[in-house]
Formats: C-alpha cells, structure tokens, sequence
C-alpha cells in the first residue's frame, strides 16, 4: 500500500509532529507511515484523512501486490 | 486492544532498578564455582519442599537460604514491569513493534532451547534449563527497545 502523507503534508505546510499530535499518535508512527513501514489501523487512517478534508482511499493506495 | 494488560509508564524505572541488579546478582551467581556467594536465611512457607538428599516431600513453614528466591522473584517482577509497562506515548505502531519483539523474543528462545537440547548434556543442560527460565523476557526487552531505538533515529532524520 502507498500513501500520499508527505505531499499532504507539504501542502498543508504540517510537521510529522504536528500530524502526530492531531492524531493522538507518536511521530514515529506518522514516519513509519510515510517509510511505508507500517499500514495505520481503519481508525487512525480515517483520522488522517480528516485532517487533509480528503476521503482515505485518496490518501492511502492500494497496490497490486496487495 | 491489549493495553488494558500494560501497566502505567511509571513502572518503568521500577522495573530497571529490579532487573538490572537481579540480572548482574544471577549472572554472577550462576558463573560462581561457590554455592554462598550470598547467604540469606529465612522462614519462608513451602508450598512444595523436595529437598536434594532430603527426607520429607512437605507442605509447611521452612528455614532456608532464600537468596535464589530474592535474585528470581526481582529479576521476573523487574522484567514484568519493564517490558510490559506503557511507553509515554502509547499507540498502535509501538503495540504492533511489541507484539513483533514478543513473537521474536518466543521464536528466538525456542530455537535456542531446542538447539541446546540437541547439543548440550549433562550439568550444563541444568545451567541451560535455568538460564531459559529467563531468557525470553530478556530477549524481548532487548528487541523492543533496539526496534524502538531504531525508529526513533530514523524519524529524526525527516522533518
């Protein structure tokens, strides 16, 4: 799966830490995201989504090997 | 999910304090050729007492050297406490890395017994057998907080 994160977050003009703290999660997990080392729970991507007023199957990708 | 079985953070620093000394005291208690490196008498109650050479199998008031209890029942709360004990800020990726550390932790110490089952005999077999009482816990320590140091240098590096 891939995610549109950092390009949200430039347009935005918001820090990992920043996303982090407005999901209630650490900045390590907002990274891991990013790194796509880890896929967020439906909870935590729908937070995601909300903060960039997107839908979250604009922000998260699915890919064929999924 | 399961942080309702994590204990508050401030056990943490509790927990270090138990394990380290208990740690350090069972090493060397273990790599000692003497049995009273340290020799702590107590009543304690049995619910079991086998004693080697002894004569009665019973359930009762006994007088001991307690100090294997002691190293033991630190060295175990000590664990309990610091690798179970919420991280300050808890969320799904740091219970997905300590879900991933405790199945590594299982894996790793199951290898390591089975090899050592295979290759090891004798009184070194009962060293082994006293070691894996507590390996698991310290493998997990070791993997959870080298995954979350890991993670924590790398996000470093992006803004």
């Amino acid at each position: 799966m891939k995610n549109d994160l950092k390009v949200q977050r430039a347009i935005f003009n918001i820090t990992q830490e920043d996303l982090a703290n407005k999901v209630s999660v650490s900045r390590q997990t907002i990274h891991a995201i990013e790194s796509n080392k880890y896929i967020p729970s439906t909870t935590l991507a729908i937070k995601i989504a909300k903060v960039f007023g997107r839908g979250v199957e604009e922000i998260f990708i699915l890919e064929e090997s999924d | 999910m399961a942080l309702k079985m994590l204990l508050p953070n401030g056990f943490k620093k509790i927990g270090w304090v138990l394990l380290i000394p208990s740690t350090i005291i069972g090493f060397i208690m273990m790599l000692s050729p003497n049995d009273d490196i340290l020799d702590l008498h107590s009543t304690v109650f049995a619910l079991y007492n086998d004693e080697i050479l002894g004569q009665n199998k019973h359930t009762g008031f006994i007088n001991t050297n307690i100090t294997n209890t002691l190293v033991g029942v630190c060295f175990i709360l000590g664990g309990i406490m610091v690798g179970f004990s919420k991280e300050k800020k808890e969320d799904e990726f740091i219970a997905n890395l300590r879900l991933s550390s405790l199945m590594w932790a299982v894996w790793v110490n199951y290898i390591l017994l089975l090899l050592s089952f295979l290759f090891i005999y004798g009184f070194g077999f009962f060293q082994v057998m006293i070691y894996n009482m507590f390996t698991v816990l310290i493998i997990f320590i070791g993997r959870f907080n080298f995954l979350l140091f890991k993670s924590k240098m790398t996000a470093t590096y992006e803004k």
